[in-house]
């Protein structure tokens, strides 16, 4: 049994996201490695330092300068943040920084928990892949003026980040 | 380990806790849970409430009976209003979830077992024996 793209789509409308691009996957029998938390953690921090090109994703998170700090140098997640797998790695997804995307924990990633739930026991699951590697939903990146820092001042920032980095 | 040992460890490693809840909240989440049909609170959660209203740490969260205040952000939703979204997926039927991090849920059953759930499907994947050790693996697998 399996969700149509319809109906998956309709769902994930009803929980607030109606942005949110869907991937059908069909899962697969998955091992984990008896150090595969150390490994996740350590992705996590590799995954924030990429962070960096997405300085207008960052600008509409409406984060304080310390936590955009914390967070593009993949030092400490904002509150209320969460990084999540595009394909989980108990359905047989890449422990890797490509298989990553981060959005807000309450309400997107709760929902998105919910969403994938919901379909436990199908063949195939639809899963949420968005196409950057931060998710903010349509509505809350359009208009407004950014929260507590500009996309302008945000992307200065995150490029003098990437720049330190590369002289480092 | 018992809930002021848990709680020093917890706020060691980083911790943020609210003010304690009341009697009267406490006990409107309980019969909301069992108008719902799900677990009701065990005496760890209970006791836990009359100390903190709920935690995080990172992405760990253990959910309060009542919605909590979360600075600028969106609130953290109550264990009611999760339990109540949750009700349509078969494999937390009969459980209650107190709490959640990126990779796990956390649930106890009608006995105060509590249990780590898979967030692919709700299955259980461990049973503990200790309930602050679950309080304490759900919020610490949320600190990267």
């Amino acid at each position: 049994m399996k969700l149509s793209e319809a109906a998956a789509t309709a769902r994930i409308s009803d929980l607030g996201m109606d942005d949110m691009p869907l991937v059908e996957f069909t899962p697969k029998p998955a091992t984990l490695s008896p150090d595969w938390f150390q490994k996740y953690r350590a992705l996590c921090h590799q995954f924030m330092e990429t962070l960096t090109d997405c300085a207008t994703e960052i600008a509409f998170m409406n984060l304080s300068q310390n936590e955009f700090m914390g967070l593009v140098t993949g030092r400490a997640l904002p509150r209320n943040t969460s990084i999540r797998w595009r394909i989980p790695i108990t359905l047989g997804g890449e422990l890797s920084v490509e298989n990553m995307f981060l959005c807000r924990t309450f309400p997107h990633s709760h929902q998105l928990d919910r969403f994938i739930m919901e379909q436990s026991g199908n063949e195939t699951l639809w899963l949420p892949n968005p196409a950057r590697a931060i998710y903010i939903p349509t509505h809350t990146a359009t208009g407004g003026t950014g929260g507590n820092a500009t996309s302008d001042r945000l992307a200065q920032m995150a490029a003098q980040i990437a720049k330190d980095n590369s002289l480092g | 380990m018992d809930i002021n040992e848990f709680l020093t460890t917890i706020k060691d490693k980083g911790a943020l806790t609210w003010g304690p809840s009341n009697t009267r909240a406490i006990e409107h989440a309980n019969s909301t849970l069992q108008t719902k049909k799900c677990a009701m609170l065990p005496n760890f959660i209970i006791e836990l409430y009359t100390k903190t209203a709920g935690i995080n740490l990172g992405s760990g969260y253990i959910f309060g009976p009542t919605e909590l205040p979360n600075g600028k952000n969106f609130p953290i939703p109550s264990i009611t209003k999760i339990n109540d979204e949750i009700r349509n997926i078969p494999a937390l039927k009969n459980k209650t979830v107190f709490g959640r991090n990126d990779l796990f849920w956390f649930a106890f059953d009608a006995f105060g077992i509590c249990y780590t759930l898979n967030n692919t499907n709700g299955m259980a994947l461990r049973k503990y024996d200790d309930p602050y050790r679950a309080l304490y693996d759900c919020l610490m697998g949320g600190k990267i």
